[in-house]
Parts: C-alpha cells; structure tokens; sequence
C-alpha cells in the first residue's frame, strides 16, 4: 500500500504521546529526560515527513537546529541533576519537594 | 385667602416649653429639685398668656380675616415641592392653644405636688415640657407636615412617659405598644399624604407650599376624585391617636403612667389630635360622604363599645381610660355628620372634665398609698371632701347633665347626629350616654362612699392632697361647670358663641344639614334660627332625663347594695360579666392574628432564613468558602510536586496547540 | 520497498518507545532508547533524508545518548525507579488528558482534504549532504550561526554547573 504523509504523521503521533505519557508518569528524572528527548524525535519525524512532502530543504536544517537545541538542553539538564544528586543523593522526582510553598 | 398679621408671639408659645425642656434635661442634676418644677410650670404658663394675648388679638380682628401667621423658614424647597417651618393660628387653632397650654399649665402645678416623691421628678418635667411643645407644634402648625412632625412627638412623648418608671417592665411594654400602635396609624397617615402630594404636587403653581392648609384647601377641588382613599388613610392615622376602634388598644395599657400623664395625655390633649386634625382637614373630609360615614360609624361603634367595657373594670384609672376612648368616639362622630365645631366643642368640655377626673382619681391613689383598686376603696368622701366634690363635679359634668359643660357639648353632637338623618348613630349615641352616666356613678359610689374596705395600714394614712394637687382640681371643676356655657345653644336662647367664633374654619363644612348656604359669619346664626327647635327641645330633655336615670340606677346599685350588680355578673354563667372584663378578649385576638404569626415570620424566615441563612451562611461564610475553594485549586500551583508540573506543562502545550490547530 | 521499511522500522521504533518508558531500569530504559533512535534513522532514511539520518545516529545515538549513560553510571545507586505511591487509578483520566487533546489534534488535521500521496517525485539530490550544506551555510545562515552560539552557552553553562561555583577557571 502507498505510504502516505498520513502514516508518517500517525507515527510521530503514537511516538510523541508515548514519549508525553512517559514524561507525566515517571518519577525517575533521567528517564523523564529521555521521554523529553524521544518527543523531539517524534517531531523531528514530522518536519522530515512534510519536507519530503513539498520536497523543501529547510525542513532539514530544522531537524538539524532540533538536534543542537536536543543536545545543549540533555547536556544543561543532566548536568542540573548531577548537582541536586550531589546535594539530595536522590533522582526521585517526588522527593524533590523544595519549590512547595 | 383672606389677609393676615404676622405675630412673632406664635414662635414662643411653642417653643418656651422647648426651651423648659433642654433646660431641664440638660441640666437634670444639678438644679434643685423644686427649681425644675416651677420651670417646667413658667415655661407652660408663657405659652399660655402667649395663647391668651394671640387670642385676644384674634378677637379683635374681623372674622374673615382671623389669622396669625409666623413662619421662621423654609424647611424645604424643591422646585413646585415647598414646604414651610411655620406656625398659623386661627380660630381653631387658638382654641386648641388655649385648651392644651391651660389645662397643661393646671396639671404642670398639679404634679408638683404629685411627682414630689419622685426621683425623676427633673426628668418627669423635661418630658412633659417636650410634650407641650410637640401638641403645640401639631395644633399650630400651618402645613400638615408640621402637624405630623407634632403628631410623631407627642407619640414619641407618651412613649416617654407612659414607660416613666421603666423599672417594671409591664411599664416599659406598655410604652412599647403605645407607640408600635401609633405607627400602624400613622403609615396610614403618611399614606394619605403621599396621596395628597401625589395628586398635588404636578398642578402647583411656584410658591405654594404643598402641605400648607391654606394651598390644600384652595386646591379641594383637585383632590376631590382622591379624597375618600386620603381620607380613609388619615382617618387611619386619627384612630391610632385618637383610640378608636380597630387601634385604641393601647389607651387603658398607657394607664401604667404616672396620673398627671394620664390627664394630660390620654385625656386632654394627645388623644384629640386626630380629632383636630380632621376637623382641620374639613373641607377634605367634606368631599367624600363615604369617609365621613365611616369616620362617624366608627365613632358610635368605639362609643358604645368602650363604654360597655367600662362597666366593669376595677381599677379606677381603666375606668376612666376606656371613659376617655368613648367620648373620643362621640368627637368623631360629631366630626362624621358634619359637626366639626361640635366635635371641637367637646374636646374642650371633655378636656376639663376628663383631667378633672384623672386628677381626682390621682389624688385618690396618692392618698390610698398607691392602690388602685376600687374594690378596697370606699368612704372617701369624709377624708378626702375636695377631691370628692370636685370629683362629683366632672361626674356631672361627664354625664351630661345640665347645666354642667358635658351637656352642652354631648347634648349638641345626639342632636347633629340625630339631624343629620341617620337615627341609628343617634340612638347608639344615646345608648352609651346612658351607660356612661351608670359606669361614673358606679366609680363614684365605689370609691366615695360606703365603708372604707382597706387594710388598717392604708386607711391610716389616708390624707387631703397638698394645695398644689387641689388647687388645679377647683379650677377644673369650676371650668367644668361653666366651661360650656360659651356653647349655650341658640335654641336654649344662648348665641352659640362657640359654634360661631369656629365658622372661618369650617365655612362649608356642615355636612349635610346646611347643604345649601356656605356662609361665612353671621349668616350662619340666621341658618340656625330657621330651624323648629321643637325636636332639640325634645331631644335634649331625653339626654337629661336618660343622663339622670343612668346616674340615678348606678347609685341604687352600688350602694345599697342590692343583688342588682351580683345578679347582672351571674348571667349566662358569668359570660357576659368576663367578656366585658378581658375587655371582649381584643387583645388575645390581635394576639393570635398579629403578633404571633408576626413573631413566628421573623423568627423562621427573617432570622433563621435570612439572616442566619442568606446573610451569614451564604454571604458571610459564603465568601470565605469561596475564596477557600478557590485558594485551593491555585495552592496546587505551588506545591513543588514536580509531577504535576510536568503534566500541567504537557496540558498547557497540548491546549495551545489545539487553539492553533482549530483556529487556522 | 519503501512500505516494508517504514513498516518495519515504524513498528520497532514505536515497540523501542514503548519499551523504554515501561522500564523499571534506567540503564535498560536508555539502550531501548539507542535502539529506538536508530530505528528512527531508518525512517529518515526512508523520507529521503540521508545526511539526516546519519546525523541522527551520529549525534542523538552516539553522543546524547552516551551522555545520558555516562550520567547513569555515575549515579550508582537510584536508578532503578524506587519505592514510592503508585498512581491512584483516579488520576488516569487527568493524566490521558493532553494525550486526548493531541489526538483530537491530529485527527482533526487528518480528516482535512490534503495532498496525501508524496507524488512529487524529489530533486536529484535531495537530502543529500550537499543539498543540506548549501542550505545550512546560505540561505539558514544565521540559524546555522545562532546554533552555534546556543551550543556555545550550552557548553558553558554545562561546566558551570558540573564544576560548582569554586572551581571555575575564570574566578
């Protein structure tokens, strides 16, 4: 059967709810993370799926800048973590509680 | 209207008492006590020769032009709404200034010696000044506001006094119910003058006073089509003051004051203001047959009606208090057919002899240490002889026998009723006549003759009143002997100077027998001479005869002592003895259509429903819970569980991408 | 060809998603990850993407990745998810919520008429390392350079925080 843009975009869909749904759920912050980072995937998926579509190049360089932005924000984001890990010896998001009023 | 002279004098006759009055009540402690007492008494008594000389200026005017006026300002000017701080006196008004400063001054002396044990005696004299300054505000004031402004004072004034010794508490409740009575009245009052101004008002011309006597009299015409609703609303407000049936409840309860109040409130002067104030409002009333027959039905009914309650009653002063409620009712039906100086006339004769009365019965009470009761009085008239001949004097008097004032006055309201066609006002009239001659001598022989039936400790100390409490007694009684001789009657060969020095008021107010001829003055005199005096002959030697019987049967009764009275009590089982004396159970009626429903509707809907419920459940707490509600859904946003940010951020992001999604 | 390969590397890429989120172990949760992200190369590679999906091997599996990995292994102890409440059966339906919302979002962008098929066939070239290149360094060249600047702060700020206030090298 044709592959349509239509199929490309049901599955960055099911990706980014998984990756949506893992974020709200789980209480272990890497994990969370990587759900954040598999949502970027989903997205990345669709601008690739509508630059086929109207056969732009720009649709690439923007994966491209997704990429970058994917990588600084991993790298800000686990170094954030070691810190409180250091200070709280615990990646439980529950347990981190110091922002309540 | 007519011209007029300006008098400054006005001002002071109703404001010395005022003044007596912030004198007294401002410096309450510290004057002497016996300085109070004579203040309070000068005060009255500059009001009285202020009366006298304006009288007398009166007087010598022509009748036509009969009227002071003195206005100290504008209260209030709105546009066509004017209305003036002003005092008027006219012949009517002139009577009424005389009669209230007088008898006021006489019971101003009186309680000198009557109040003197008391320790409010300063406070006693501050409100009986105030008193003086408010009825005189209502009788010569020259608009209908400035009357209702006195009419609400001298309420508030027997609220005052009537509840003097507010210790007790049956006192303070019978204050209470004077005054609650009252104000049922006077919403309809202050109906009747919506009513006038709603009419009014639009067909003013600049720089009338809307209320003023003399814009509302040249404007009757205009209040014609309203005029029975008005008059029915303010005839309203005249039972409540005046005592008349369906609201006189409060009169025998007002008994719990002080004597000198009683005389001088309840039966002199307070209680006749509606019946002024009808007569002042004449050419309303005129207007619309259906008011007067109610006005005049309602006074035969109460006549009757309270004079049937007397006949048993105990306690001396509700003798006279339901006395004062029934001829009360006889000023309103002279009023009702038409005979305003008639109703007037009475006011005066009753004035005198019904303060005589109460005096008397005051001095009584003084000198049984307080007791009231008939039932252990008796034989009075050795110990006390001149309040018994005094006393003998107003019974006369109140009876109506001749040659005494009560005569004159009764005599000419049987007649006008009975000439104006209505037969039935006029033998329900006479009927209470006779009985109101019973119920006196009754109190008479009860309290003056036979033995004494009062403990030792009492009758030793039964002693003459001083000079100040006797001394008003005599003048009243010399009043009420001759007072109604100025009314002697034309047919009788007198002038009918009254009737006639009151014929500016009420020019084109006689009601129905004068149909034609509104004349002013002198042509009145030659109305009269044209009747056949044969029926008042007639009509007049019934009254006396039927006065004398009354008297006569009373005394029989009461003082041999025949079963009469015991036989009378005992029939039908006592029915009839225990409904006159719970007073037809009136009171228990309004009771249970009133005030208990009226209770019960504030209890279970005003307090629990609204207040607690609406205004404290709903609002009050309401508003707490609502800002607690709602605290508690934003507290969520600060509480540091990161979770719930989390998903907060992916429900955020997924609502604004479905605004952008739906919106392109 | 092209249907059986986006089938395929659809489906695992969906599975290596799903697998990584129900992990109770970090580390299992991040090699699903690696698997996931290549599986999802394949798919670039499908949409004509070449140079794209070398990249994403290159960088999210072989750089991010290994970061996320390194940082798990340091942190020794709780990787594993741990004690702690599970989530009271009430709260699904809030949790579905902005799933909900995002599928009433596709959906309804589906259901609109629209070109469906990728009938256009593509440029000679396109998706290439040089197709991208021109782009990158002409008409995106300032996104190309703020990027840059982005990973430059990135870098920095990364130091910052590992190193702790103390020992910055400028201080």
């Amino acid at each position: 059967m044709e592959i349509t843009l239509t199929h490309y975009l049901v599955l960055a869909g099911l990706v980014f709810l998984t990756g949506m749904v893992g974020f709200i759920v789980r209480r272990n912050a890497l994990v969370m993370m990587m759900c954040i980072e598999l949502m970027l995937c989903a997205v990345n998926i669709v601008f690739a799926a509508f630059g086929r579509l109207h056969a732009a190049g720009g649709a690439h360089v923007f994966v491209l800048m997704n990429f970058a932005v994917a990588a600084a924000e991993a790298a800000i984001g686990l170094a954030i973590l070691v810190e409180i890990y250091r200070r709280s010896r615990t990646v439980n998001v529950d347990d981190l509680k110091a922002l309540m009023e | 209207m007519e011209s007029h002279a300006t008098e400054m004098m006005l001002r002071w006759i109703v404001l010395a008492p005022l003044l007596g009055a912030a004198v007294n009540g401002l410096l309450n402690r510290r004057l002497p006590k016996q300085a109070a007492g004579l203040l309070a008494c000068a005060a009255v008594g500059v009001s009285f020769v202020l009366s006298i000389l304006s009288f007398l200026r009166l007087a010598g005017m022509a009748p036509e032009h009969r009227l002071l006026t003195d206005t100290m300002a504008t209260w209030m000017g709105l546009g066509n709404f004017q209305v003036d701080l002003g005092f008027a006196m006219d012949p009517l008004g002139a009577v009424m200034a005389l009669v209230v400063s007088g008898v006021g001054f006489l019971i101003h002396i009186y309680s000198l010696g009557y109040m003197a044990h008391d320790h409010g005696f300063a406070r006693f004299f501050t409100y009986l000044n105030l008193f003086i300054f408010a009825m005189m505000t209502l009788v010569l004031g020259e608009n209908l506001l400035m009357l209702f402004v006195g009419w609400e004072g001298v309420g508030l004034c027997s609220y005052l006094l009537i509840g003097f010794w507010f210790n007790e508490e049956a006192n303070a409740s019978a204050g209470k119910k004077a005054f609650i009575v009252n104000r049922i009245g006077d919403f309809g009052f202050l109906l009747g003058m919506f009513l006038i101004g709603a009419v009014l008002l639009p067909q003013l011309h600049e720089g009338e006073g809307l209320f003023s006597f003399m814009t509302l009299q040249h404007h009757a015409g205009l209040l014609a089509p309203a005029a029975t609703a008005i008059c029915l609303l303010l005839f309203l407000g005249a039972t409540g003051k005046s005592a008349q049936i369906p609201l006189y409840i409060w009169l025998p309860d007002a008994m719990a004051g002080p004597t000198p109040v009683s005389a001088l409130i309840h039966a002199a002067t307070m209680v006749t203001a509606g019946v002024y104030m009808i007569a002042r409002l004449n050419f309303l009333f005129v207007l619309s047959p259906t008011a007067m027959a109610v006005v005049a039905a309602v006074g035969a009914a109460t006549a009757i009606f309270a004079a049937t309650i007397a006949l048993t009653q105990n306690d001396i002063k509700k003798v006279l208090a339901y006395s004062t409620v029934s001829q009360l009712g006889y000023m309103m039906l002279a009023c009702g057919v038409g005979a305003f100086a008639v109703g007037i006339f009475h006011v005066m004769t009753h004035a005198f002899f019904k303060a005589l009365l109460f005096l008397g019965s005051g001095s009584v009470i003084h000198a049984m240490s307080n007791e009231q009761d008939m039932r252990v009085m008796g034989g009075l008239r050795r110990k006390l002889p001149v309040t018994f001949w005094t006393f003998l004097a107003g019974t006369f008097a109140l009876a109506g026998i001749f040659p005494l004032a009560g005569f004159f006055s009764k005599d000419e309201i049987l007649w006008k009723a009975f000439s104006s066609g209505n037969t039935a006002l006029w033998a329900v009239g006479f009927l209470a006549a006779g009985l109101t001659a019973f119920y006196m001598m009754r109190l008479l022989v009860l309290t003056f003759f036979g033995e004494n039936r009062a403990s030792a400790e009492v009758k030793h100390h039964i002693h003459e009143s001083p000079v100040t409490m006797t001394g008003p007694l005599v003048i009243l009684a010399v009043l009420s002997v001759v007072g109604g001789w100025i009314g002697w009657p034309a047919f009788m060969g007198g002038g009918a100077w009254f009737e006639h020095w009151l014929d500016p008021v009420f020019a084109g107010g006689h009601g129905v027998e004068h149909a034609a001829a509104a004349a002013h003055g002198a042509a009145h005199a030659a109305g009269q001479a044209a009747h056949d005096t044969t029926m008042e002959w007639v009509l007049a030697g019934a009254s006396l005869a039927w006065g004398l019987l009354g008297l006569t049967v009373g005394y029989f009764v009461y003082s041999r002592r025949t079963g009469i009275a015991d036989g009378f009590r005992n029939l039908a089982g006592g029915f009839f003895y225990r409904l006159l004396l719970n007073k037809y159970y009136v009171d228990e009626a309004y009771d249970a259509a009133f005030i208990r429903p009226g209770y019960r509707l504030s209890r279970t809907v005003l307090w629990k429903g609204m207040d607690a419920g609406l205004i404290d459940g709903l609002l009050v707490n309401g508003s707490a819970i609502a800002v607690y509600l709602v605290g508690s859904v934003l507290r969520l946003f600060q509480n540091g569980a990161v979770r719930f940010y989390a998903w907060t951020f992916t429900l955020g992001v997924a609502v604004f991408a479905l605004y952008l999604g739906f919106s392109g | 060809m092209e249907g059986i390969l986006f089938w395929f590397c659809g489906a695992l890429l969906f599975l290596g998603g799903l697998m990584m989120v129900v992990q109770r172990s970090a580390v299992v949760s991040a090699v699903w990850l690696v698997f996931a992200f290549v599986c999802a190369a394949g798919i670039f590679a499908v949409l004509e993407a070449p140079f794209v999906a070398i990249l994403q091997i290159l960088v999210y599996a072989g750089a991010i990745m290994v970061l996320f990995l390194f940082v798990i292994m340091m942190l020794q102890g709780p990787v594993l998810e741990g004690e702690g409440k599970r989530i009271p059966l009430g709260l699904w339906p809030l949790i579905a919520l902005p799933p909900a919302a995002v599928v009433v979002l596709v959906v309804g962008y589906l259901r609109q008429p629209q070109k469906t098929g990728f009938a256009g066939p593509v440029p000679e070239g396109f998706g290439s390392v040089s197709h991208v290149a021109g782009l990158l360094l002409g008409k995106y060249l300032l996104a190309f350079e703020l990027i840059s600047i982005v990973l430059l702060v990135a870098i920095i700020g990364a130091l910052a925080i590992g190193l702790g206030e103390r020992k910055l090298p400028w201080r």
